[in-house]
C-alpha cells in the first residue's frame, strides 16, 4: 500500500502585518514573503533611483548642451557622422587632427557651419552637394562636409577623393536629430522634465484627491453622494481628452501641463482614499476616540489619514508612471511643452516625421525610456501594493 | 422583467442625468472659465481689442458668465453644438463624418484585446505561477507601459517603411472611394455593397491601427481577466467540478471563464475611458480621420465650436455607455441591485 503525499505545499510564516514596525522594516521582512513580487519592487525602486541620477546629474554627465546644435543632422548611433572629403592626392586628414584655418564646405544647414566652428575651421554654405564638388574641384574650399550616406555617390560622381570618416572627436551614442543636437543629451535632460511635471501632476492630484476623499468618505449624506457622483463621471471621461482640452486653453508651460494632468487622476486618488475612510471608520480604534471625546479633526488627522497613507502610496506610485504617459501622449499631439524644453514626448514626436526616411533612432530611444520608467514606476507600484497592504490585494 | 430589475435601470437611467451635467459642467469649466480667453485662442495673438469685441458678441462670449452657461445647456439638450469655426458646416454633421471611422478602429481593437487578453488572462490564471504565467504579466506590464503612439511608430517602421506590407495611414489608398457611404465603416460598407476591392483595402488599413490599440488595450485585460479568474478558480463550484472529474480545460474555460465575465463586462465599461483616450493617440499616429483626430486637427485650426462639440459628444457617449454597461451588468448577475 502507498500512500501519496501531496505536492509539498510551502508554508508561509505567519504575517505579523499590523506589527509595530516601520515601512523599511516591513519591506525588508516582505522578501521573505513576496518572492518575486520582491524583485519586482526591487527593480522598480533601481529604475527610480536612475531617474532620480539623471535628474540630478544632467548637466555633469550629459555630454553636449541639449538645445545646441552639435553634430550633423540625423547622425545615426554610434561613432561616425559627417565625412570629410578632400581633393583626390591630397593627405587625408584624420580625425584630432587640426583643421585651423581651412575652409570646410557644407550644404546649406547651420549645424555644419557650427560644427566646422567648433572643429576650428571656417565654413562656408553651398546649396547642394554637386555645387560643393565642383567648389572642392576648383579649389575654392579645402575639405566638404558629406552625410555618411551621401558618400558613395560622392565618390561615384568624382572617383579618388580622400576620405575621411570617423568622428572628428566627436561621439554620438544614441545619434542625433533631425537639428544635429545629441540624442543622448536630449534624453538625459529631458528625465528631467519628464520627472518633473509627472511628479508636480502626482502631487496636485493627490493633495486634491486625498483631502476630498477624507471629507467624502468621513462626512458622508449629501457632501458624499455628490462628491461621487462627480468623481465618477470624472473618471468615466477619457482623461486624455480633458488634459488635450486643458492644455489647449492654458497653453504651453511645464506648469501648465502638469495642472492639465493632475485633473484626470483626482479621482483615483478620490475614490480609493474614500474607499479606505469608509471602512477606517467603523474601526474599533476610531469609536473609542470618538467615545473619549476626541474631536472630528483630531479623528480624521490622527486616526484615519495615516492609515490611508499605504493604499495612497501605491496609488502615487502608478499615478506617476500613468502621468508619464500622459505627458509623452500630450507632447505627441502638439500640447505639451515649449520647443526649448527637452522633453521625451517631444523629441519622440519629432522623430515622426523622419522615421519612413529611416532616421529609425530618433523614435526608438525616448520610446524606450519612456517605457522603461513608466513601467519602473508600476512595478513600483504593485510591489508596494503587495507589501504595504497584503491583506487587500489578491494578484 | 423583475419589478427590481426594472426598479434597477430606471435608477441608472435617473442618476445618467446628473452624470451628464456634471460632464457638461466640466467641459464648460475648462473650455470657457479657465485662464485662457477663446477669443484670443481663437483669434491668435495680436488681434486689435475691437476685433475680440466683435467676435465675442458674435458667437455670445460677451455675455455673463451663467447666461452662457445655460446657453450651452441648452445647446447640449437640443443636440445643437453650432457651426464650425473654418468649415461652414454644423458640428453635428462634422461629428457625423468624423464618428464612423473612430467605432470601426474602436471596435477592431475591442476584438483583438477580448480575444489576446480574455484568453492570455485565463490561460495565466490556469498555470498560475508557471513560465508561461511570468511571462504573460511580464509582456501585459510591458505592454501597458508602452505610449501607445510609439508602438504605432515601431510597427509603422517595421510593417509599413521597411517590409512595405502594410499602408501606415488613412483609411484607404489613394483613389479609392466608396461608392456609396452607408454607415461610414469602409469594411461594413464595401460588405454591404459588395465591393471586394474596396473591403481588402480598408481592412489592409485598418489592421495596424487596431492592432496598435488592441495589444496596448489587451496588456490591461489580461491582467484583469488573469485576476478575476484566480478569483473564480478557487471557488467551491470549481473544487467541485474537479473533484467529480470534469476535464481542467472544461473547468476553465467553460465553467471558469463563464463566471469571471461579469466583472469583465463591467470593467469593459470602464475601460471605455481608456479606449477613447487611446483611440486619440492611435488617430493622431495613423492620420486616421476620427472624431478623436477631429479635436485635435481643429484645436490647431481654433475651431472652437467643433472642439467644444466633439467633447460634448464624447461625454454624451460615455455617459450612454456606462448606462448600457450597467443595465446589462443588471442582466447578467441578479445578484446586483441598487
Amino acid at each position: 500500500m502507498t500512500t501519496t503525499t501531496p505536492d509539498a505545499v510551502p508554508v508561509r510564516p505567519p504575517l505579523l502585518v499590523d506589527e509595530n514596525v516601520g515601512i523599511l522594516r516591513r519591506i525588508w521582512r516582505g522578501r521573505i514573503w513576496y518572492g518575486a513580487e520582491w524583485y519586482i519592487t526591487i527593480f522598480g525602486a533601481l529604475i527610480l533611483v536612475f531617474m532620480t541620477t539623471m535628474t540630478l546629474m544632467a548637466p555633469r554627465i550629459a555630454p553636449y548642451d541639449p538645445n545646441e546644435f552639435v553634430g550633423a543632422q540625423f547622425t545615426p548611433p554610434g561613432r561616425g557622422e559627417q565625412a570629410l572629403l578632400a581633393r583626390a592626392g591630397e593627405s587625408p586628414v584624420g580625425p584630432g587632427a587640426d583643421l585651423t584655418g581651412l575652409v570646410i564646405g557644407v550644404q546649406r544647414n547651420q549645424n555644419g557651419v557650427n560644427l566646422a566652428r567648433q572643429l576650428g575651421a571656417n565654413g562656408e554654405r553651398f546649396q547642394d552637394q554637386a555645387s560643393m564638388l565642383e567648389a572642392l574641384q576648383a579649389g575654392q574650399v579645402d575639405l566638404i562636409f558629406v552625410s555618411q550616406e551621401k558618400v558613395p555617390d560622392a565618390l561615384a560622381e568624382q572617383p579618388g577623393l580622400a576620405v575621411v570618416t570617423g568622428n572628428l572627436g566627436r561621439d554620438f551614442l544614441l545619434g542625433t536629430d533631425n537639428l544635429g543636437r545629441d540624442i543622448l543629451s536630449r534624453l538625459m535632460w529631458g528625465a528631467r522634465t519628464v520627472l518633473g511635471v509627472a511628479l508636480m501632476s502626482a502631487l496636485l492630484s493627490s493633495s486634491i484627491g486625498i483631502s476630498l476623499g477624507l471629507i467624502s468618505g468621513f462626512l458622508g449624506g449629501a457632501v458624499d453622494r455628490v462628491l461621487s457622483l462627480t468623481m465618477d463621471s470624472v473618471y468615466s471621461f477619457p482623461g486624455l481628452l480633458l488634459a488635450v482640452a486643458m492644455a489647449a486653453m492654458l497653453g504651453p508651460g511645464l506648469i501648465n501641463v502638469a495642472v492639465a494632468i493632475s485633473v484626470i487622476y483626482i479621482p483615483t486618488f478620490f475614490r480609493v482614499v474614500r474607499g479606505q475612510v469608509l471602512s477606517i471608520k467603523e474601526e474599533l480604534y476610531v469609536e473609542a476616540a470618538r467615545s473619549i471625546g476626541a474631536r472630528p479633526i483630531t479623528i480624521l488627522a490622527r486616526y484615519i489619514f495615516p492609515n490611508v497613507i499605504p493604499s495612497v502610496a501605491v496609488v502615487f506610485s502608478l499615478n506617476v508612471a500613468d502621468a508619464i504617459l500622459t505627458e509623452a501622449g500630450l507632447s505627441f499631439v502638439g500640447l505639451g511643452l515649449p520647443p526649448d524644453i527637452p522633453d521625451w514626448g517631444y523629441d519622440l514626436s519629432k522623430g515622426q516625421s523622419f522615421l519612413v526616411a529611416g532616421h529609425w533612432w530618433m523614435v526608438t530611444f525616448p520610446g524606450v525610456l519612456i517605457t522603461f520608467v513608466a513601467m519602473g514606476f508600476s512595478l513600483l507600484g504593485e510591489g508596494l501594493s503587495e507589501i504595504l497592504n497584503p491583506r487587500l490585494v489578491k494578484s | 422583467m423583475s419589478p427590481a430589475l426594472r426598479r434597477y435601470i430606471a435608477v441608472r437611467l435617473l442618476l445618467t442625468i446628473p452624470m451628464l451635467l456634471i460632464l457638461v459642467t466640466l467641459v464648460f469649466v475648462i473650455l470657457r472659465v479657465l485662464p485662457g480667453d477663446p477669443a484670443v485662442a481663437i483669434m491668435r495673438e495680436g488681434a486689435s481689442e475691437e476685433q475680440l469685441d466683435t467676435f465675442r458678441a458674435a458667437v455670445g462670449l460677451d455675455k455673463p458668465l451663467h447666461i452662457q452657461y445655460l446657453n450651452f445647456i441648452g445647446g447640449v439638450v437640443r443636440f445643437d453644438f453650432g457651426q464650425s469655426m473654418t468649415r461652414k458646416l454644423p458640428v453635428t454633421q462634422e461629428i457625423r463624418t468624423f464618428f464612423p471611422a473612430t467605432v470601426e478602429l474602436a471596435i477592431s481593437a475591442m476584438i483583438i484585446t477580448g480575444i489576446l487578453g480574455v484568453f492570455s488572462g485565463a490561460f495565466a490564471a490556469q498555470h498560475r505561477k508557471s513560465p508561461a504565467d511570468y511571462g504573460i504579466r511580464i509582456a501585459s506590464i510591458i505592454l501597458y507601459s508602452m505610449p501607445i503612439f510609439w508602438l504605432g511608430l515601431m510597427f509603422q517602421m517595421f510593417f509599413g517603411a521597411r517590409l512595405g506590407w502594410l499602408p501606415v495611414s488613412g483609411r484607404l489608398d489613394p483613389g479609392m472611394t466608396p461608392e456609396r457611404i452607408i454607415t461610414g465603416m469602409y469594411t461594413v460598407d464595401a460588405v454591404l455593397t459588395g465591393d471586394w476591392a474596396l473591403l481588402k483595402d480598408a481592412l489592409r488599413h485598418l489592421v495596424l491601427p487596431s492592432l496598435t490599440l488592441g495589444l496596448v488595450l489587451a496588456g490591461i485585460f489580461t491582467r484583469l481577466t488573469r485576476a478575476n479568474m484566480l478569483d473564480v478558480l478557487e471557488q467551491d463550484y470549481i473544487t467541485a467540478g474537479r473533484a467529480r472529474g470534469l476535464r481542467e480545460a472544461v473547468l476553465v474555460y467553460k465553467h471558469g471563464l463563464r463566471n469571471a465575465f461579469i466583472p469583465i463586462v463591467t470593467l469593459l465599461g470602464l475601460q471605455l475611458a481608456i479606449l477613447l483616450a487611446g483611440a486619440i493617440l492611435t488617430e493622431t499616429t495613423f492620420s486616421w480621420p476620427g472624431l478623436a483626430r477631429l479635436v485635435i486637427d481643429r484645436i490647431y485650426d481654433r475651431d472652437f465650436t467643433t472642439v467644444q462639440g466633439a467633447i460634448l459628444f464624447f461625454a454624451l457617449l460615455v455617459a450612454g455607455m456606462s448606462l448600457v454597461v450597467d443595465t446589462l451588468y443588471g442582466f447578467l448577475d441578479p445578484r446586483i441591485r441598487y
